[in-house]
């Protein structure tokens, strides 16, 4: 390899000393409170699992159930909805097309899910677009209640707020096999359904599960979409961890916030370590001199 | 790309399922432009425009447009240099999976544990949350798009250009700067401008280490969880889906005028990878990969 200058080294080192000091050191951070003791309105160095033991005790270990259940079947129809997208663009789409669809998906990603999703307090209400359409239609004969303030709206939520970026993992690692693997399996004689389950979907499992791990964690820490749609009383683990910030208990916002960064850490070690990130972003990543 | 062959029924079905999702996706856009028209009163039954003019009257609204306009800025002038200077660490380090996961490592964190883990990491350090904390928390957050930005163009740039420089006498330096980074211009703006949106955008991590001034999205927020949502803040979402549609527009036609970069991810055959045979005249000894 080339020898570099020192100047060189130091700024090459400044992207990670911000996501070290920014990033890793807030999230260790977090870790390290959870473990405080709460005195008062303020939080005290200590080693203590008060924090732990009123999370798995209590009310809100029903939370933890529910988010991991709401988020694992959110993500799972997420990924339903994706990948057919992304086996198109990447296989059965003109390059100007593929293009003009992924840009379409960046749009609704870019907007403030928040401002999205008090659209669909309208859109599923009981006197909204599709209640009226279905009472027009005569399928019901008073409006559907459980459209909104339910868990169908949260999933509609958590759906429209993650499932469009999932497409791009999933897109990227699809594009990025090889075609004469598939044309090798054509010439051997496996129809397309065995092909398909063979060699393209397992060659894209990077991307799924780089898809998987964006789609569920976001759902699983998401705090706004519960409180706008999923009505009074609706707790998932990000809301409530803002109402615990709220009543400023800041050991128990971090001993449940610690459960959401270390699944995600954990999730994404077993990426890493499964995983041969080049072929998975050798599009963006080949230059390597 | 080779495009593959499909029948015209399928085609035509594959096509509506596509279009559906992005119905799904783009329908909630609506709502919010139609509710700022809104009459006040059910007995006026007439569009209008009141709302637009009467969100200027609140000097906290004003405020928080300026905040926003502010943060936006410094987030779109910072990132894309730190997203340049990862993405050219992600080349040039002999740790790339390993420097790529951690610039990408704030996309996999939900937005409250990342707000709750600086705003602690604030508090200990005994900052006040300002300007500064609000920044650094979007900055995270635009950091890994902007370095998969760069990245692409990057990716499009052939190294025989550096070789040319380095054998013209130019150093590292001057050649990233008279070579490089005129060809990976638009990769490096495309960046700002997404950095840019996306600070424009953000709510939960921002409301999280926010200190008295708000941004227009956590006024937005706040309001709606005080007392609720009003034609004025609908009014303000309008404001917000345009802006947003229009600096996509903008992203788009720096991409249209480099063209190439623009098709860096649809290319077919990437150009040819290999070691630089010619080192800048700075280096000591000649380089061969090892």
């Amino acid at each position: 390899m080339r020898i570099r200058s020192p100047v060189r080294l130091t700024l090459l080192a400044v992207p990670i000393a911000f996501m070290t000091v920014f990033l890793l050191a807030p999230l260790g951070l977090t870790i390290v409170v959870s473990f405080w003791q709460r005195v008062g309105l303020s939080v005290r160095p200590a080693f203590t699992l008060v924090s732990y033991l009123d999370f798995f005790e209590g009310v809100r270990l029903t939370v933890l159930e529910r988010s991991l259940l709401i988020s694992l079947e959110a993500t799972l129809i997420s990924l339903l909805l994706a990948y057919p997208i992304a086996y198109v663009l990447a296989y059965k789409a003109r390059p100007n097309a593929t293009r003009a669809v992924l840009l379409l998906l960046t749009v609704p990603f870019l907007i403030n899910y928040i401002i999205r999703t008090f659209a669909w307090t309208y859109l599923l209400g009981r006197a909204g677009p599709i209640n009226s359409l279905l009472l027009g239609l005569g399928i019901v004969s008073t409006p559907v209640d459980w459209l909104l303030f339910s868990d169908f709206a949260v999933f509609v939520g958590l759906i429209s707020s993650y499932m469009p970026f999932m497409v791009f993992p999933l897109w990227m690692s699809l594009s990025g096999i090889d075609r004469r693997l598939t044309e090798a399996s054509w010439m051997l004689g496996a129809p397309p359904l065995r092909t398909f389950l063979r060699i393209t979907l397992p060659l894209s499992l990077p991307g799924v599960f780089a898809a998987v791990i964006f789609g569920f964690v976001g759902c699983f820490g998401e705090s706004a979409v519960p409180v706008i749609l999923g009505g009074v009383g609706y707790q998932l683990m990000g809301n409530t961890i803002t109402s615990t910030l709220d009543v400023l208990n800041y050991p128990l916002a971090a001993a449940m916030s610690s459960v959401v960064v270390i699944t995600m850490l954990i999730l994404l070690g077993c990426w890493y370590a499964a995983f041969d990130m080049s072929t998975f972003l050798g599009k963006i990543l080949h230059w390597r001199v | 790309m080779q495009t593959g062959q499909l029948d015209p029924a399928p085609r035509v079905l594959v096509w509506l399922y596509i279009t559906l999702v992005l119905v799904f996706l783009y329908v909630p856009m609506i709502p919010p432009i139609i509710f700022s028209f809104a009459p006040g009163e059910v007995a006026e039954g007439r569009a209008t425009l009141r709302w637009y003019a009467e969100m200027w009257n609140s000097p906290e609204l004003n405020a928080a447009i300026g905040t926003t306009f502010e943060l936006g800025i410094v987030v779109a002038i910072i990132t894309p240099v730190l997203a340049l200077l990862a993405a050219m660490a992600i080349r040039e380090l002999k740790i790339p999976r390993l420097m790529l996961m951690l610039m990408l490592l704030p996309l996999f964190i939900p937005g409250v544990s990342m707000g709750l883990a600086t705003a602690l990491f604030f508090r200990l350090l005994g900052l006040p949350s300002s300007l500064f904390t609000m920044a650094i928390v979007q900055i995270l957050w635009a950091l890994p798009f902007a370095t998969l930005v760069v990245l692409t163009a990057m990716s499009t740039f052939d190294p025989v250009y550096l070789e040319a420089a380095y054998v013209s006498g130019a150093n590292r330096f001057r050649s990233f700067l008279d070579v490089e980074l005129p060809l990976i211009r638009s990769g490096v703006s495309g960046a700002a401008t997404f950095s840019l949106i996306l600070s424009f955008n953000e709510t939960i991590r921002t409301s999280l280490v926010q200190g008295p001034e708000n941004t227009v999205q956590t006024y937005i927020w706040s309001t709606y969880k005080q007392i609720g949502l009003s034609p004025t803040l609908y009014a303000l979402m309008s404001l917000l889906i345009l802006l947003s549609m229009v600096l996509v527009v903008v992203y788009l036609l720096a991409g249209v005028r480099r063209g190439q970069s623009a098709n860096a991810l649809a290319a077919e055959s990437p150009p040819q990878r290999r070691p630089l045979a010619i080192s800048p005249p700075d280096s000591p000894i000649p380089t061969e990969k090892v």
